[in-house]
């Protein structure tokens, strides 16, 4: 029974990914050859500016691009998965606006411990966390689709308000701070910080394989997959807790990005034609890389004219797909 | 086998009592009755997806409070009225979680398991559907495929909520006879709920008529004497 298509789409996409790192990296405004790339680790020279500046901005841009675009889109396959919804994602159901609201109260609170990394991620992690689980006690009660898409923006805009007040009573220092974070960026974070940033990433991918078999069961309902002996609750927790993990590391790190975590899943399963899980992780990690490395080539290309948010490019390609799905599935 | 004793069942307050009732291997029973007597309140008791108010409750002489949970799939199979099919979700794949029971914690399949799978497949004659995905074949295969997936758990029980209601005359007259045949040759224990009472008399399975608080178990070739034992209040 095994498929030679989906393999051969996947080892083909897993290619893409460097090929698409490589037109992120000549299309920035100082345009770096690959040999200065790679000589920028293996041969490092700090009097070297190119060197500096591919240690420093480049890998960086170009690594937070497919850790930010991989984890996206495999929180929103999970959580279309949990919630048996082709509409969900972190951002439609305000997994990243709980954790910008944390993140709001916490950096705003001024203690010092806040602006360091653990705490950041930390604040990121417990907001995208307790959203979650807003969003799964509400979904248990409405059976709607739509609604709990509904649902999920009104809670996004609720967050968002409580943010703009928060924001105009704080002090001058932690509003710059709160702000630059709010503006979505991949170009925000060090090279010091990537072992961390990586580890946490692993953790979660690692730990969506081991739930392969409930994810695949989920498929046919919560119901008919209790009475084949799935412990409901218990995989609820565990794609919540992951899906957190991942969504809240990379919204601590890049800021709110939209669309990816609704439209890669999607994209996926309509390119694979599958739905055993095993295959969709990779396809998303593979899929959501590729698609904000090239969102973010095209960004730099006009970065001389224009700076572009990253946030603001994904919506202008995700929202129109997103609607085609919804008139393909909702005739 | 299933065994009532002294059984309650309902949400808070009882809907049905079973002084005794015994169900036995190798035979199909038609649960029948009006709408909202509590058929589905029965099944759903039986699975375990609903408490027992009180009694005991044996699935082939075990104690249901003895069955761990994550063993009780091993035991009773259970058949949704409708399966509307999953994008993109494979027959092949659809029929492998009948075997989820017994696959390890990555759902791998054994030889084993294929094999079981492979015998079922060949039984019910839908090898040509395997590769089809299951939003985009007919309801009556669909029907199959969900009886199949539920004979691949090899389980001794299986419980079926009106299985035959999306169907046509002859996909229904078909299912029907094949489950009896299944239980026969396999001896299992088979239930399953209908409205269709003229296909269940057809068939000659044994009924059991839900009325106002009681269940009869009981063996008619008369259409009217089921409706009579209905309408009881």
């Amino acid at each position: 029974m095994t498929n030679k298509r989906i393999p051969f789409i996947l080892v083909c996409s897993l290619l893409l990914v460097p090929l698409s790192a490589f037109i992120h990296l000549s299309t920035g405004e100082i345009t770096v050859s690959l040999s200065d790339f790679f000589s920028a680790f293996f041969d490092f020279n700090a009097d070297n500016s190119t060197h500096i500046l591919i240690r420093e901005f480049k890998f960086p841009r170009i690594f937070m691009a497919i850790l930010a675009g991989g984890g996206l889109a495999l929180s929103g396959m999970l959580l279309q998965t949990l919630f048996n919804n082709p509409l969900a994602g972190p951002y439609v159901l305000g997994i990243n606006s709980g954790a910008s609201l944390i993140v709001a109260l916490t950096l705003m609170s001024g203690f010092e411990f806040f602006g360091t990394d653990i705490g950041l991620i930390g604040s990121a992690l417990i907001g995208a966390f307790l959203a979650g689980i807003i969003m799964m006690a509400v979904a248990h009660r409405i059976r709607s689709q739509i609604s709990l898409l509904l649902v999920g923006l009104m809670f996004g805009s609720f967050t968002s308000a409580l943010v703009s007040i928060l924001e105009s009573i704080s002090g001058a220092e932690s509003l710059k701070a709160f702000t630059l974070w709010s503006m979505g960026s991949l170009q925000q974070v060090e090279f010091s910080q990537l072992p961390l940033i990586g580890f946490v990433f692993i953790c979660g991918v690692i730990l969506s394989f081991f739930l392969i078999k409930p994810l695949n069961m989920l498929v046919i309902g919560e119901r008919s997959a209790g009475l084949l002996g799935l412990k409901i609750s218990q995989v609820r927790f565990l794609i919540m807790g992951i899906t957190s993990l991942l969504a809240g590391l990379i919204t601590a790190y890049c800021g709110p990005i939209a669309f990816v975590g609704l439209a890669v899943p999607n994209l996926t399963r309509i390119l694979l034609r599958t739905q055993n899980h095993r295959w969709l992780i990779l396809g998303n990690l593979f899929f959501g890389a590729i698609f904000l490395l090239l969102c973010d080539s095209i960004i730099q290309l006009f970065s001389k004219q224009i700076a572009l948010p990253i946030n603001a490019f994904t919506s202008i390609i995700g929202a129109p797909f997103v609607v085609f799905i919804l008139m393909r599935k909702l005739k | 086998m299933i065994r009532f004793e002294q059984i309650e069942i309902g949400y808070s307050k009882p809907l049905i009592l079973i002084p005794s009732l015994t169900l036995d291997a190798g035979k199909v029973y038609a649960l029948v009755g009006r709408n909202g007597i509590g058929k589905s309140t029965f099944l759903n008791s039986i699975i375990g997806q609903i408490p027992l108010l009180s009694g005991n409750l044996f699935l082939n002489e075990q104690a249901v409070q003895n069955i761990l949970k994550i063993e009780l799939p091993k035991v009773i199979a259970y058949v949704e009225s409708r399966f509307d099919g999953v994008e993109y979700l494979s027959v092949f794949d659809y029929l492998a979680f009948g075997r989820s029971p017994y696959t390890n914690n990555f759902g791998s399949l054994s030889s084993d398991d294929i094999q079981v799978i492979q015998e079922v497949v060949k039984d019910l004659n839908i090898a040509h559907l395997l590769e089809k995905c299951t939003s985009e074949i007919s309801d009556g295969e669909r029907q199959l495929c969900a009886v199949a997936r539920a004979l691949i758990q090899t389980t001794p029980i299986i419980l079926l909520d009106e299985p035959t209601a999306f169907l046509d005359y002859l996909n229904r007259q078909k299912l029907v006879q094949l489950l009896v045949l299944i239980a026969e040759k396999q001896h299992k224990t088979i239930i399953l709920s209908s409205h269709d009472i003229d296909i269940c008399i057809e068939n000659s399975l044994e009924f059991l008529i839900v009325s106002e608080k009681k269940i009869l178990k009981t063996k008619v070739s008369d259409k009217q004497i089921v409706i009579k034992e209905m309408e009881k209040d």
